[in-house]
């Protein structure tokens, strides 16, 4: 399974009819951006270079408005690099968007978003140090929930195990799929 | 009395630990405050301390499993936490849930409300300093509504009670008369707050003018919940994107002005007015019928996909984010949590005011640690 | 007592006396402790000790042992004659200011003609033993606790002081006993309402009492200058805060209520007259464990102000009509429309002061963009 998050089988272009799409690319002009449809709402993917740009064209834009940072996390999908995910929101014109950027595993910076919202400056310390990304150009740069010595150990990335005993055992926890319950 | 002196002789600052272990903090939260006399000149907070990997833990465990986590995540409002996590779940796999499971969700998520804002007046009344009276009132009205709850799913605080797809089991058959009853306590218990607290001079003194936000800010730290509405800004989840059933019935969304303490404890006793009333219409509608949709799996898998549900938890928008690449666990859980946004916002709020208003500010944002750390 | 009671010796009639006055000091302090708790379960709709002893009588006893038995403890770094005095310091001046307090006609420690000017010298000394504390406690909540008392106490001292002189005027003398007994017919509360009121405030600020009780705000410095304190120290502290809760509960009662006279009579025997002194005390310590289980506490500037702005002029109007109705003889009743009329205004003040606030809305928005930037 690839991680693609559209379920339909049709073009991705042909099911975003409807959505506000439209505007958001024209917002984001110049920038090379891809969207699919998500289950709510759609999922627009921006180069990490031009996340910074992206963001704040989604913010200043007049009809999108984008003025609420809902959200701001990664996931790790191991070999194809880590997605930073942005849920935003308008407060006026009441439409969602997620914004992704793919880092890959050998470049893990991105700029920060605290210069478009103020809200994401706890989300990115989070971020950083549960999975290792580093955001150029926060203004405190320091570990949030991390004790601040375990400042090289990236919990939520896959390939830091859930516990000792994981190292140990050299498996899961135990909970295999067949599992009927 | 904010205003300032020129000092005609060099003062130090005094840094102040507001440290883990304090009255006020509710739960393990340390601050560190930088005061000049007595007046707050920045405030760096320090969390984590509750932090148990809540998110790790998820991706090893399977959907249900998962909900007994949702309940730990932010146990004054566990019905909130636990219907996130399934109304995400039922959406990657594209399950209906029936209308009087729906009604029941809404029935307990509104007096989880209801018990989690006394919790706030209580443990507020304790901040500003009536020691006792508030709290101890706060307490006897959430007994109320927690022995329905353990009537309801056999457990005071961590339910575990809600299912994706619908609920557990049914609720007893005198469920109506209970919550009935319930619902005549809480509105006694409701106007005594009113009684001692709104009107009370000092409280009034106390807390208008203090933490104020502008709206503008609010929306641009995130904040939600209470703290937002009290700004003026007209933010609920429950209004905007409606879930459950809140689009079919009459309830109206809580506002006030002024942006400071005292308009945030009005915003949250106006929404105990409202949760109250949402109960009620909720009963009247109840209908027998069934509770989990008929063909349910015995181990339930959901196709590829992720979605970001968000609720109106009692303390702003609790979001989940989950990414399912197929199978029965989820391969990414975030919890967005509203306090961890809403505190943010602390520094500020506080800055400039003095110390007693700093713990004042603090609890008006009404955090709990379990949901900020996770 | 008269002189000479026990034996001619004053130094031994002296001695006694003055464990007597411990003795008793300390009895009624921890009868209060169980009273308080009891009475602000109530309010706080629970029901207070009840399982040591019959109805929790025992309680205080039991915290009494408890505290006794407690290790000493002194922080390293703190001050060691500051630390150790300061509560000496606290609870010596409420013990001397037992002297003077009115129980019955003739029968107190010393009946002294400058009782008033005695109490209230004797009663602010207490406050340098709560900066000792405050300081000696290398704690920086201690040191702000102990600031804050300070302060409070300094500016409530002028409306304490001037409600007594207002009231001292009209028996045209200092001395306690001869205050009770020219209330054999009326009680000084109807000749001077707003002095009642003014006076009431200010005893319970200087008591550290809620809503004044900032300096021992228990949910921000936790505790305020006896947060190092444990065992002995900490409970003369608390013994000196009931003490003198105690103390003035009796002294209101006399100057106000009318003490052991009113409305009975000087010819009440002296066992009656003691019991009036405590019913009349009673009342006024529920009045004032009401006020604690009802109202937040005032932050530091707004008691400040309340004292300085509001009580200290109304208080100072109060002696300039005093002075007034004496001097040219107008009828007495003046006194009591006037205060009645004082009391009305004291509370439109406090309902102005309070609307005030909004003004703080400016300057926190300027202080946060400040901040920002």
């Amino acid at each position: 399974m690839t991680s693609e998050e559209s379920t339909e089988a049709t073009a991705p272009t042909a099911t975003l009819d409807g959505t506000i799409w439209a505007e958001v690319d024209r917002a984001l002009s110049g920038i090379t951006a891809t969207a699919e449809r998500g289950v709510l709402d759609v999922i627009v993917h921006v180069p990490p270079a031009e996340i910074v740009r992206a963001l704040k064209a989604l913010k200043a834009d007049a009809t999108l408005n984008f003025d609420y940072l809902r959200s701001l996390t990664a996931v790790d999908n191991e070999d194809e690099g880590i997605d930073v995910v942005y849920h935003l929101y308008s407060t006026t014109a009441k439409h969602n968007l997620t914004v992704k950027a793919t880092l890959p595993t050998d470049n893990l910076h991105i700029d920060t978003a605290t210069v478009v919202w103020r809200a994401a400056n706890w989300l990115e310390r989070e971020t950083a140090e549960m999975f290792g990304v580093r955001f150029t150009g926060h203004p405190d740069p320091r570990t949030l929930l991390m004790p601040e010595d375990m400042d090289d150990t990236f919990p939520l990335r896959k390939d830091h195990p859930l516990a000792e005993i994981e190292i140990l055992q050299g498996e899961g926890m135990g909970y295999s799929d067949e599992e009927d319950q | 009395m904010v205003t300032e002196s020129a000092h005609e002789f060099e003062t130090q600052d005094l840094l102040l630990n507001v440290g883990p272990q304090h009255p006020s903090t509710h739960g393990v939260f340390r601050m560190v405050m930088q005061v000049d006399g007595e007046v707050v000149r920045d405030i760096i907070p320090y969390i984590g301390y509750l932090h148990r990997g809540a998110e790790k833990l998820c991706e090893t465990m399977d959907y249900r499993q998962g909900i007994g986590f949702m309940d730990r995540t932010e146990y004054l409002a566990a019905m909130n936490a636990e219907l996130s996590y399934v109304m995400a779940v039922e959406k990657l796999a594209e399950l209906e849930v029936p209308d009087r499971a729906q009604w029941i969700r809404m029935i307990l998520v509104e007096l989880n409300r209801l018990a989690s804002h006394l919790m706030f007046m209580g443990a507020f009344g304790i901040d500003v300093g009536v020691f006792g009276t508030p709290f101890i009132y706060a307490w006897r009205e959430r007994e109320a509504i927690i022995d329905l709850f353990e009537e309801i799913s056999g457990d005071r605080m961590m339910y575990a009670y809600l299912r994706p797809g619908g609920l557990a089991w049914d609720v007893p058959t005198n469920f109506v008369a209970r919550t009935r009853e319930v619902l005549t306590a809480v509105r006694q218990g409701i106007a005594d707050f009113d009684g001692l607290l709104t009107k009370n001079e000092i409280f009034v003194a106390r807390t208008q003018g203090i933490g104020y936000i502008s709206a503008a800010d609010a929306i641009d730290f995130g904040m939600s919940g209470p703290s937002i509405r009290a700004s003026g800004v007209p933010l609920d989840v429950r209004r905007e994107e409606p879930y459950l059933k809140y689009d079919e019935i009459k309830w109206d969304v809580i506002t006030e002005q002024d942006g400071d303490v005292y308009a945030r404890y009005l915003c949250r006793l106006g929404e105990m007015h409202e949760s109250v009333k949402i109960v009620e219409q909720c009963l009247e509608r109840l209908q027998p019928g069934a509770i989990m949709p008929e063909k349910m799996p015995r181990m339930l898998r959901t196709p590829p996909g992720e979605v970001y549900i968000r609720t109106e938890a009692p303390r702003g928008e609790f979001g989940v984010y989950m990414v399912s690449k197929g199978g029965n666990r989820p391969y990414r859980l975030k919890v967005r949590s509203a306090c961890l946004s809403n505190l943010q916002a602390l520094k500020h709020m506080s800055v400039g005011q003095y110390v007693a208003d700093a713990i004042i500010v603090l609890g008006s944002i009404d955090i709990v640690l379990s949901e900020v750390d996770r | 007592m008269p002189e000479g009671l026990f034996g001619l010796n004053p130094w031994l009639d002296g001695l006694i006396r003055l464990l007597l006055i411990v003795g008793l000091m300390t009895v009624v302090a921890m009868g209060l402790i169980y009273i308080e708790r009891k009475v602000l379960g109530r309010f706080h709709a629970r029901v207070g000790p009840q399982r040591t002893g019959p109805f929790g009588l025992l309680q205080s006893v039991a915290d009494a042992l408890k505290l006794i038995g407690k290790e000493d403890l002194r922080p390293r770094n703190a001050d060691p004659w500051t630390f150790e005095f300061g509560p000496y310091m606290v609870f010596i001046p409420i013990f001397l200011g037992f002297v003077v307090q009115p129980f019955m006609a003739g029968f107190n420690v010393r009946v002294l003609d400058l009782g008033i000017l005695y109490f209230v010298a004797v009663s602010s000394v207490s406050i340098v033993g709560w900066v000792m504390a405050g300081w000696g406690s290398d704690n920086r909540y201690a040191m702000i606790g102990g600031m804050r008392a300070a302060a409070q106490a300094i500016s409530y001292e002028l409306p304490f002081v001037l409600s007594l002189l207002s009231v001292s005027m009209l028996t045209g003398t200092l001395n306690i006993n001869q205050i009770v007994e020219g209330q054999a017919v009326v009680p000084n509360i109807v000749w001077q309402p707003l002095a009642f009121v003014i006076f009431f405030i200010a005893a319970l600020a200087e008591l550290n009492r809620p809503p004044f009780d900032i300096p021992v705000g228990e949910s921000e410095v936790v505790g305020g200058p006896f947060v190092e304190y444990s065992g002995i120290r900490w409970s003369m502290f608390f013994l000196g805060e009931y003490a003198s809760l105690f103390i003035m509960s009796v002294l209101i009662s006399a100057l106000f209520l009318g003490g052991y006279v009113w409305p009975f009579g000087t010819e009440l025997g002296v066992g009656f007259q003691l019991v009036l002194t405590v019913i009349k005390a009673a009342l006024l310590i529920f009045l004032i464990i009401w006020v604690r289980a009802s109202v937040p506490r005032l932050r530091i500037d707004q008691l400040m102000g309340y004292a300085w702005k509001i009580l200290l002029p109304l208080s100072l109007a109060q002696v300039l009509i005093n002075g007034f109705v004496l001097t040219y003889h107008l009828p007495m009743p003046v006194l009591t429309v006037v205060g009645f009329g004082g009391i009305f205004l004291l509370s439109w003040l406090t309902e102005r002061a309070i609307r005030k606030p909004r003004a703080a809305r400016a300057s926190a928005i300027a202080l946060q963009s400040e901040a920002a930037s």
